[in-house]
């Protein structure tokens, strides 16, 4: 079985998260198929106590040993903290920066449970050789990998440790706190080896919204899996083909993660795309002459924005020509 | 002493072509004036068959340039092929269709008939002593020996250069090894890597197809592109600057991606 903790709610102290939002974030989180939900001492205090009825586990990151007598009896299925070698209810962390380091691993060789967090370069070396190696230091602990994203390689490097035989990572929404974002490892499994195919991700749209909502930023619009643009298409070439089609250039369809393939006007588009524009506003279609008068109108319009137009700028410009056509027309 | 890998800049081709960019004549020029300067190796400047902007826009493109070498990009249609001539780049790149979804769904043929209208259209460029290379589209799904049978093929030809395209960004790192050692250890022909980031993976994958011997590596500033964007330049740079050397300063990347940023909505 893999297991995928989500360490969100240990990189968000600076922020303050009420209650309500906190139990919001795990619930959505379950329901997106993590299965194990880390908090901070931080989070865990604001909430008061764990949430009940979800399908999910959670675990606690403690900072300090004597933390442990206060929060034992919480309901938490591990703790996690650093070098605590031994302890069968703790999951060991260590940091290791770079692979010239995960020699300094066998001094640790007791632990049942450890979390290998860093290794950020790993892709950039042989990572194949140096994830066995990680496996042979621990050949008799469950190991969790926790691959750091400096080298924006985390997502890769975590679902290569699932590929290669390992069963436990640890990631984060949106990559919070340089970690490999959890919903595009979800995804990732999803394609690879189906891994939850049937899972409903589509609350993807309103962990990202609550994301941004307690965190005061912005998504990115071109975030993979979340952002709020990645399905638009403009470009000629390509839209007649999507609409015609999506699964000629979309690797999943997008409703999957509660988003659809939308079409928006520009530079790049072309008569086809005008004419679909025209039908999705019940504006009546029009003969190829005022359809190309509109497409010269919005392809300039776009440069001139240096964007592309909206729906409602879209339907002015054609309403525009359409009227000027007609009144042509009748001189 | 590092290896020696190549950027190819498609922030002008594949990055314009994403919703929301829509650069003029002037912003393009500007643009590539830039990467000349900061020495890309090739800039992928657009697409000839776009119409009289993008034309005049390549024109000038062309002739201004001093260090980089200047691409068009071109379907696999002879008369777009034409297009791309007439603006004498100095590489002309062909898309060709490699997955089945690509060949049996969306255009309704087969691999012989892709590979006759390829020959075709590469015949074309030759013709013009101009430099091709092919670009293999949606080759993270399909099948890899039908890559490599063609990529023999193009080479017999006189094609030196085969872009392997993650055209709807679903590799996995190790999937890019496969593909990449497969047709290097069968043909001997240049391999370019040009990664989509939809599962937020093209630096990963630009990375792992040039470890596996991917010579050229596409990329664009501020990873602009289709859906979620392209190969991030700086961010591949960073990630491997210890490993290849580029003939690029990486800060120099950010200084550029400061000065056009306001020609760039979706990156405000």
């Amino acid at each position: 079985m893999i297991k995928i903790i989500d360490t969100t709610l240990t990189t968000l102290d600076k922020y303050l998260l009420q209650k309500s939002d906190l139990y919001e974030f795990c619930k959505l989180l379950a329901l997106i198929g993590v299965e194990y939900i880390e908090l901070s001492k931080k989070m865990y205090d604001s909430m008061g106590k764990l949430p009940e009825g979800l399908s999910c586990k959670f675990l606690l990151h403690i900072d300090n040993v004597f933390d442990l007598p206060l929060y034992e009896k919480e309901g938490f299925y591990r703790f996690i903290y650093r070098h605590a070698d031994g302890d069968v209810n703790i999951i060991s962390e260590y940091q290791v920066n770079d692979i010239r380091e995960i020699v300094q691993l066998k001094a640790h060789t007791n632990t049942s449970q450890v979390r290998i967090v860093g290794l950020d370069d790993m892709l950039c070396k042989d990572y194949v050789s140096e994830m066995n190696e990680i496996r042979k230091i621990f050949k008799r602990s469950e190991i969790n990998f926790c691959p750091e994203n400096t080298y924006k390689c985390a997502t890769a490097l975590a679902v290569q440790w699932i590929l290669s035989g390992g069963k436990s990572i640890t990631t984060s929404f949106c990559g919070s706190g340089n970690k490999a974002s959890t919903e595009e490892v979800i995804m990732a499994l999803r394609l690879a080896i189906r891994h939850k195919p049937n899972r409903d991700l589509s609350v993807l749209r309103e962990l990202a919204a609550l994301f941004e909502q307690v965190t005061g930023t912005a998504i990115n619009s071109k975030k993979s899996i979340i952002g709020k643009d990645i399905f638009k298409i403009e470009a000629g070439i390509h839209a007649d083909a999507v609409l015609k089609n999506p699964a000629t250039y979309e690797a999943y369809d997008p409703s999957i993660v509660g988003g659809m393939t939308t079409l928006v006007l520009g530079k790049h588009s072309g008569r086809n795309a005008v004419r679909r524009k025209l039908l999705e506003h019940s504006i009546p279609i029009q003969d190829n002459f005022t359809i190309e008068k509109i497409l010269k109108y919005v392809q300039g319009y776009s440069i001139q924005n240096s964007r592309s137009l909206t729906d409602e700028e879209f339907v002015r410009i054609a309403r525009g020509v359409i009227m000027n056509e007609r009144k042509k027309a009748h001189y | 002493m590092k290896e020696k890998r190549h950027i190819i800049d498609t922030t002008l081709r594949d990055g314009e072509q994403g919703p929301g960019i829509a650069l003029g004549v002037e912003q393009k020029i500007m643009i590539a004036k830039l990467l000349d300067e900061l020495g890309v190796y090739e800039i992928e400047a657009g697409i000839p068959c776009l119409g009289k902007a993008e034309i005049e826009s390549l024109e000038r493109i062309i002739d201004t340039a001093t260090t980089s070498k200047i691409s068009v990009w071109s379907r696999m249609n002879k008369e777009d092929v034409k297009y791309s001539i007439a603006c004498k780049p100095d590489i002309i790149h062909i898309g060709v269709p490699v997955s089945y979804v690509q060949i049996y769904n969306k255009f309704r043929k087969n691999k012989a008939w892709v590979q006759k209208m390829i020959l075709e259209c590469v015949e074309v460029a030759l013709k013009h002593r101009t430099e091709v290379t092919v670009g293999f589209e949606d080759a993270s799904r399909a099948d890899v020996g039908f890559l490599v049978t063609l990529a023999m093929t193009l080479k017999k030809e006189g094609v030196n250069t085969i872009r392997l395209a993650d055209t709807v960004g679903v590799l996995m790192v190790q999937k890019t090894r496969e593909i990449v050692e497969s047709i290097v250890s069968n043909v001997d022909i240049d391999i370019e890597i040009h990664a989509h980031n939809d599962l937020g993976m093209a630096v990963a994958n630009s990375i792992e197809g040039a470890k596996a011997g991917a010579k050229y590596v596409d990329c664009t500033l501020f990873g602009l592109g289709e859906r979620a964007g392209n190969c991030n330049m700086y961010d591949f740079i960073y990630a491997t600057d210890s490993l290849y050397d580029y003939g690029i300063q990486k800060e120099e990347i950010r200084k550029i991606e400061n000065a056009v940023k306001d020609m760039f909505y979706c990156v405000n």
